[in-house]
């Protein structure tokens, strides 16, 4: 065919590309990355620290919450204005998984929604407990997060 | 005549046999397979490409073996920064390296604080003229009790180590 069209004397080029290497390497390239591949997402809960008077200087009209931990079941919520507490809350239900349901209801109805009249939470500060394992703490902070409160600190016993 | 194959036979009959058995053994009929390699080739590359693209999107960190990260709904991507670890049984890792008893620690962190230090000034150096970030991923076994986790974070901060990232197990 080729040698019909062009002029000159022309060679028909058969140029065979050898598949079974390119399947070899493709093959071997998905196995190792199906083996190398991690498969658990890990992701990161963000925590602001502030040093000493640091954070409360910058927030003299907003409003901060203070997520206390009593016990595993027990969790107390003040909510301030300034420095000033203008609202106290106690979640207190018969188990863990409860509180935290209860948490998650009381801070989108009676927090974020304080005195019917929607506001914003500049800081959260939780205070952890030891009877209080990490990982619930972890599902506090997810509580949180999940109503729009987003710089979270966590107060510790060497520094503020 | 296949005389150059050697089908020489007498009869008919023998020739019949000749090419049966030439053509796969006894009572079987040839077996003719094509495999379409242009699509395998195809799927193949389509994979390979996926498989990069999905696991080379986001920075990964190493986690201490033995331990189980607490799950959460509303984690963010990890970033890239120094790891600290506590592990279950009562170890604390920077960087995979042990440190030592995360109780020794926490009563004494002056080690820590000048292992901190290192890579505070090893970051200032390489970025000079930038301000240190204060990023720390934080890592620790769901069973520790908090109390830990938050005298470590207090001991983080006064190494000036601010912006603490929990690792968690996404499950969003």
């Amino acid at each position: 065919m080729s040698r019909k069209i062009g002029l000159g004397k022309k060679k028909e080029l058969n140029a065979e590309l050898n598949l079974t290497p390119f399947i070899d390497l493709l093959s071997t390239m998905v196995c190792f990355l199906l083996i190398t591949a991690v498969w658990i997402e890990i992701g990161s809960v963000e925590i602001k620290q502030s040093k000493g008077t640091q954070a409360q200087e910058s927030k003299k009209e907003s409003y901060d919450l203070d997520v206390v931990f009593n016990s595993d079941k027990k969790i107390s919520l003040n909510l301030k204005k300034g420095s000033r507490r203008v609202q106290r809350l106690v979640v207190n239900e018969s188990d863990f998984e409860a509180s935290i349901t209860q948490l998650d209801t009381l801070i989108a109805t009676k927090i974020k929604n304080f005195k019917n009249k929607a506001i914003d939470i500049a800081t959260a500060t939780v205070t952890p407990n030891s009877k209080v394992e990490y990982g619930h703490m972890v599902r506090a902070l997810d509580v949180l997060r999940k109503n729009e409160i987003i710089n979270i600190g966590v107060l510790s016993a060497s520094g503020k | 005549m296949y005389l150059n194959q050697s089908l020489v036979a007498s009869n008919p009959f023998e020739k019949h046999l000749i090419k049966r058995k030439r053509r796969g053994g006894w009572g079987k009929k040839a077996l003719m397979m094509s495999l379409m390699l242009t699509s395998m080739v195809d799927m193949f590359s389509m994979l390979v490409v996926f498989l990069l693209q999905t696991f080379s999107s986001s920075p990964e960190i190493m986690i201490t073996k033995g331990l189980n990260l607490p799950n959460s709904f509303t984690s963010a991507e990890v970033r890239e920064a120094p790891v600290v670890s506590l592990s279950k049984d009562g170890n604390l890792y920077l960087d995979q390296v042990l440190v030592g008893e995360t109780k020794k620690i926490l009563k004494s962190p002056e080690m820590l604080i000048k292992k901190l230090n290192v890579i505070k000034n090893t970051w200032v150096e390489k970025h000079s003229g930038q301000p240190f970030p204060g990023e720390i991923n934080l890592q620790a076994d769901e069973k520790v009790k908090s109390t830990t986790v938050s005298s470590l974070m207090g001991i983080l901060t006064n190494g000036q180590f601010q912006s603490i990232q929990l690792a968690v197990v996404g499950s969003n």
